[in-house]
């Protein structure tokens, strides 16, 4: 009878209960709704990272990781990529060869990151040939041709079919120099890979290195991603001298980013969960005042105190339980949507893309999210109505009986 | 007869820090089994606060309330909701029915706080109904009866424990003539063939007129106790 007393109590006050069951309702949306936006986000700027510039895996000679020196290629590179091109984990290979040095313009010049690539497998483990805004991604057959990031054609103050000259130090030790014509601008979600990061043929830049067929990167993309710690276990076993590494490995503070999201999202959560318990405990309270004379009575009559407390609490997990399948409903239709159409984000787009992430965001609602955040605002739900649940114990009930 | 209530020099001050208001004053009461008692007096005289006393509803701050020989002044909270399910039944001036419930389930409620089988207190519930007139009222919430029917359905609550004794306070004040005059009846009726006991507070003459013992209060103080 106790549930029945419960239930039909909070049909009491219809609107009251309305408020409370669509808070719960708003409360839950919000905290899932910011559980897929910031997956989404983290997701975005993993698959954005990973596609961009780490790939699933690296192969590295361990002293070339340090300071980048061309002298520490990988031992035996073109054979591990045939072997590698013949693992049916692998979706695409690409070897590079890395240096660093200074790209320079009629007007200044800008340290960067020189990749030399062979153009039809970079494609493959790279998404920088679909980011092109000017030109196009080495299509002609013409030697020296460089692709540069927009920025840096901002910051170097050089267009398209521009020439540039690339400086750096040689296998030899000597300082070396290229001209080269610019065939490509991309603009990636990161704008400060664009800045730092330029693209040659293979070949011509082996040629002004010296480097011949050395390779000091091989980049990896699997058919499934989620086997990237035990494929990566797997070569660390069979070429022992060599770094290989996952892109957690390759960059700690993207491992560190979806950490952080996590406790935001959680911190973020909690607030949102915060404000719903005061406005629950507000409603629970005016709804208990409201029957103090009741709950004299009751006591009076014989009902003793944890009944009292669990008929109040019953009615705030009554309350609760409409608004749970409701949130859910409405995050369901809602982030749905979102997930598909995506969230601009234009208005805050310079600010995301200096931390690489895209203009627009597509919340990744994941089933895992709804039992935690279920929970949190039943326990929620549940804990706000301790305190009226309390008040109400503490109703004497001769008084109690002759409140108006 | 068997002395259900005795109280000794009881006495209950408000406020006894700020302003005190002493609004029973030593009093010394005892009550038979089967009485029909009135406890009469003007506004502020102590009736309701004496029946809070004496039903246990609130503590005394001088002497002692004995329930069947049971000091109930010295037990805990808890264990004084639990002497009130079992041993006394209330009836409100204002009845203080839950509203949410039927009138049957509204009787049946006490018997479910003592634990009694479903089929025990649907049974008990529809016989009290019966008894107090309402069968056609059983599946009827209090919004949807009359306010001397609904004093009809607190008194069959109160009758549903099984109680020791009954206190009613102002039972009638809320009630027009007619309703008085059934409600009295049904009052009379259980005293006389039930022998339950009955203690009420009231101003009404023909309430008083129809109790078999008045005591009167003035200030808190017993000022007459006659039997008629």
């Amino acid at each position: 009878m106790l549930f029945k007393i419960a239930w039909r109590n909070i049909w009491r006050n219809r609107t009251r209960s309305l408020v409370v069951i669509a808070s719960v309702a708003v409360g839950l949306f919000a905290g899932m709704f910011m559980m897929a936006f910031f997956a989404g986000m983290a997701k975005q700027e993993i698959d954005s990272t990973v596609e961009t510039q780490l790939s699933h895996l690296q192969f590295h000679n361990p002293l070339f990781i340090d300071d980048k020196d061309v002298n520490y290629p990988i031992y035996k590179g073109p054979a591990i990529i045939d072997r590698l091109k013949k693992d049916n984990n692998v979706k695409a290979v690409s070897g590079r060869i890395i240096t660093t040095g200074m790209i320079s313009s009629s007007s200044t010049a800008s340290g960067v990151e020189i990749h030399g690539i062979v153009p039809a497998d970079e494609k493959a483990v790279s998404s920088i040939s679909q980011d092109m805004v000017e030109g196009a991604y080495f299509t002609g057959a013409k030697k020296n041709e460089i692709v540069i990031g927009k920025k840096l054609s901002e910051k170097l103050g050089v267009k398209l079919h521009n020439k540039i000259v690339l400086t750096f130090q040689s296998k030899t030790g000597d300082l070396t120099a290229g001209s080269f014509r610019i065939a490509g601008i991309f603009r990636s979600r990161n704008s400060s890979f664009d800045e730092t990061t330029v693209f040659t043929r293979f070949d011509d830049l082996a040629g002004i290195l010296g480097t011949g067929n050395d390779i000091h990167e091989i980049a990896v993309i699997l058919k499934d991603g989620q086997k990237v710690e035990q494929v990566t276990k797997m070569y660390q076993k069979e070429y022992p001298s060599l770094l290989v590494q996952t892109w957690k490995e390759l960059s700690p503070q993207m491992a560190l980013l979806t950490g952080i999201m996590d406790q935001v999202m959680y911190i973020v959560i909690g607030i949102i969960l915060l404000a719903l318990m005061f406005g629950i405990i507000n409603t629970m309270l005016m709804a208990v005042l409201e029957r103090q004379r009741e709950f004299g009575m009751l006591m009076a009559i014989g009902m003793d105190k944890p009944r009292v407390f669990f008929m109040i609490l019953l009615e705030s997990v009554m309350l609760t339980c409409a608004g749970i399948p409701a949130g859910i409903l409405f995050t369901i239709i809602t982030v749905g949507s979102l997930s598909r159409h995506g969230i601009d984000m234009s208005a805050f787009s310079q600010a995301l893309s200096q931390f690489g992430f895209s203009n627009i965001i597509y919340p990744d609602l994941q089933r895992s999210t709804f039992l935690p955040v279920t929970l949190m605002t039943a326990f929620t739900a549940v804990l706000s109505a301790i305190y009226p649940a309390i008040k109400a114990l503490r109703f004497k009930p001769a008084e109690a009986i002759h409140k108006i | 007869m068997s002395k259900i209530i005795e109280s000794h020099n009881l006495s209950k001050v408000y406020n006894p820090d700020t302003i005190p208001v002493c609004a029973v004053d030593g009093v010394n009461l005892a009550v038979d089994e089967g009485e029909f008692t009135a406890l009469v007096g003007p506004s502020g005289s102590g009736k309701t606060t004496l029946l809070n006393l004496i039903g246990g509803l609130d503590y005394p701050t001088g002497g002692e309330v004995k329930i069947d020989g049971v000091d109930i002044t010295h037990i805990s909270e808890n264990k004084l909701i639990d002497f009130r399910l079992r041993n006394i039944g209330f009836v409100f001036q204002a009845y203080n029915l839950i509203p949410v419930l039927t009138a049957s389930e509204n009787v049946e409620f006490v018997m479910l706080l003592q634990k009694k089988s479903k089929r025990e207190r649907e049974q008990r519930a529809e016989e009290l109904l019966i008894e107090v007139g309402l069968k056609d009222k059983l599946n009827k919430r209090p919004s949807e009866l009359s306010g001397g029917q609904q004093q009809r359905v607190a008194v069959a609550r109160a009758l549903a424990s099984k109680p020791r004794f009954i206190l009613a306070d102002e039972p009638t004040a809320n009630l027009d003539s007619k309703s008085t005059e059934n409600l009295l009846e049904i009052m009379a009726k259980l005293n006389k063939e039930d022998k339950m006991t009955f203690i009420f507070s009231t101003h009404d003459q023909r309430v008083i007129d129809k109790a078999r013992r008045v005591v009167t209060l003035v200030d808190g103080k017993i000022v007459s106790d006659t039997k008629q």
